[in-house]
């Protein structure tokens, strides 16, 4: 389960040079607080018992 | 569509005409709606004039030969720009059709041109700061949004510029324009139809499919473009049923499953007493209604950003290394937010993806169609953020894609039609989904509310 903590811009702008991103601190800022939610709701799917439930990328295709 | 196609081949109206007819509301209404980004006039009078002369040496094609439609602008069109609604491809001009593209050419139909939408399919409000914001046709004067992705299509057909068009459903993208411009919207199955050559959102949520003025207009569209494409690895092999031959207007014995939470119930009040009333018409009419819930779906909003964040940023990464100011501003934040999301979240919400696919699976399994609403509030105004829905306060944007997107995710056939007005005199849309590959059925319920009801027969002031 991810433990709730606030994202640092710092913490921001290496995950999006990790991936080839050079946006600035304005830039990441603006999007801050969206990624804050999206990350928390995640955490809340790793609490969900989710059984033997295997992912799927698409619905069955016939 | 239906209509225009039987006079075309009864000679009661030539494809010329018809044409013409549309090009000239284009031409006086556009400038206001702003449903088109490309109008293809000169070649759509050219097509007119060869189907006309097709008919008269006894060479009809078939029910849409020589009736007009428009694509959205993320359809690949040879030799005509296919922009996505974007700056970065302003001056993209496609070497081919996109496989339904050329279907429906061969169908007979006539592209009239290209219609507006979100930038790139990726928002709900159908909002375009390149080409223009679309209006709902509805309430011009209030600047109400048309919905999106597909706006330029819920606009057009709303108000006449178009008699059908195709659209693309990756959270609700055809059902949301059709809900709030009060028309007819289909999203097939995923792999019923071809996405070869549609500029895609999310590769594994994204679908296609028609956008019209009855069910029995989308049945005609849905016909032709349905079916196995090798273009398409995700296309089924199974065969297309006669879509037009299903819509008996007989539901008698249908057993309906009214989604009560997260949907019905927490719809505004008007939508909600609308979706009811049309349950109970149902019912009236033979059709077996009981109510179901579905527990896991307050999961999939969560689920689902992290699912289209992470394939939007995949496709678009390279423009938004070198480009990113091109972009207009949601668009780009939103895909921002993709880099942020792990692979270990990516197959977390695929997980939750096959647990709610099984449940709908399983309210399926002892009921033919479900019904919900569309959308769970009538059209916003442009830059309306807020909003309160029967269990409290919301952001409007994720209001819009709470009723759908549950079907993107689970790949279920859903339709959006109209089912009343709110007292503003605002369409107000209900949704029928139904079992994989069930298009015939989802149809045949929506045709048959649409023969007890004309809330499909209205048409804005505007038009």
């Amino acid at each position: 389960m991810l433990a709730r903590m606030e994202i640092s811009l710092e913490s921001l702008a290496r995950t999006a040079a990790l991936a080839g991103f050079a946006w600035t601190d304005a830039e990441l800022d603006a999007i801050r607080p969206a990624v804050q939610r999206l990350l928390e709701s995640l955490g809340e799917l790793e609490r969900l018992d989710l059984g033997a439930a295997e992912p799927t990328t698409q619905y069955r295709v016939l | 569509m239906a209509d225009l196609g039987r006079m075309i081949a009864t000679k009661q109206v030539s494809p010329v005409e018809v044409v013409r007819v549309h090009l000239d509301r284009i031409a006086a209404l556009d400038r206001t709606l702003r449903a088109f980004i490309t109008v293809c006039a000169d070649r759509a009078l050219a097509s007119a004039r060869a189907a006309e002369a097709d008919l008269m040496a006894g060479k009809a094609i078939g029910p849409l030969h020589g009736v007009p439609w428009a694509p959205k602008d993320l359809y690949s069109t040879k030799g005509v720009r296919t922009t996505g609604g974007s700056k970065i491809l302003a001056d993209s001009v496609p070497g081919d059709d996109a496989t339904v593209v050329a279907r429906l050419a061969r169908a007979g139909a006539i592209l009239l041109g290209k219609l507006n939408m979100h930038e790139f399919a990726y928002g709900p409000e159908g909002i375009n700061a390149h080409y223009g914001d679309t209006r709902n046709p509805w309430d011009v004067d209030a600047h109400r949004i048309a919905g999106g992705s597909s706006s330029g299509s819920g606009a057009a057909v709303a108000a006449g510029l178009a008699p059908g068009s195709l659209g693309s459903d990756t959270g609700g993208s055809i059902r949301i324009p059709a809900s709030l411009c009060g028309i007819t919207g289909l999203k097939p199955t995923y792999g019923r139809v071809s996405r070869a050559g549609v500029l895609p959102l999310a590769w594994s949520m994204d679908h296609v499919g028609p956008m019209t003025r009855s069910a029995r207009d989308c049945a005609l569209m849905l016909g032709p473009i349905a079916g196995y494409d090798p273009a398409d690895p995700t296309t089924s092999v199974l065969p297309v049923p006669d879509y037009g031959a299903a819509l008996t207007g007989d539901v008698k014995g249908l057993r309906v499953g009214l989604l009560r939470a997260h949907f019905t119930d927490a719809a505004a009040s008007d939508v909600r007493a609308a979706v009811e009333a049309a349950a109970k018409a149902l019912e009236g009419a033979g059709a077996v209604v009981d109510e179901v819930s579905l527990t896991h779906v307050a999961h999939v909003a969560t689920a689902t950003a992290a699912i289209v964040a992470s394939e939007a940023l995949a496709y678009h990464a390279p423009w938004m290394r070198s480009r990113s100011q091109d972009y207009q501003p949601d668009v780009r934040e939103r895909l921002r937010i993709g880099a942020f999301v792990t692979g270990a979240h990516y197959v977390r919400s695929q997980q939750v993806r096959a647990l709610v696919t099984r449940e709908v699976d399983d309210a399926l399994a002892r009921r033919d169609v479900l019904l919900a609403p569309a959308t769970p509030l009538p059209a916003p105004a442009l830059g309306e953020r807020e909003t309160t829905l029967g269990d409290g306060p919301s952001d409007v944007r994720a209001a819009l894609l709470r009723c759908t997107r549950p079907f993107n995710f689970s790949g279920h056939p859903a339709c959006a039609a109209p089912c009343g007005f709110t007292a503003a005199g605002l369409p107000i849309g209900l949704q029928v989904v139904g079992r994989p590959f069930d298009e015939a059925t989802v149809l045949r319920v929506v045709d048959a509310y649409q023969r007890i009801t004309d809330w499909h027969t209205r048409r804005p002031a505007a038009a």
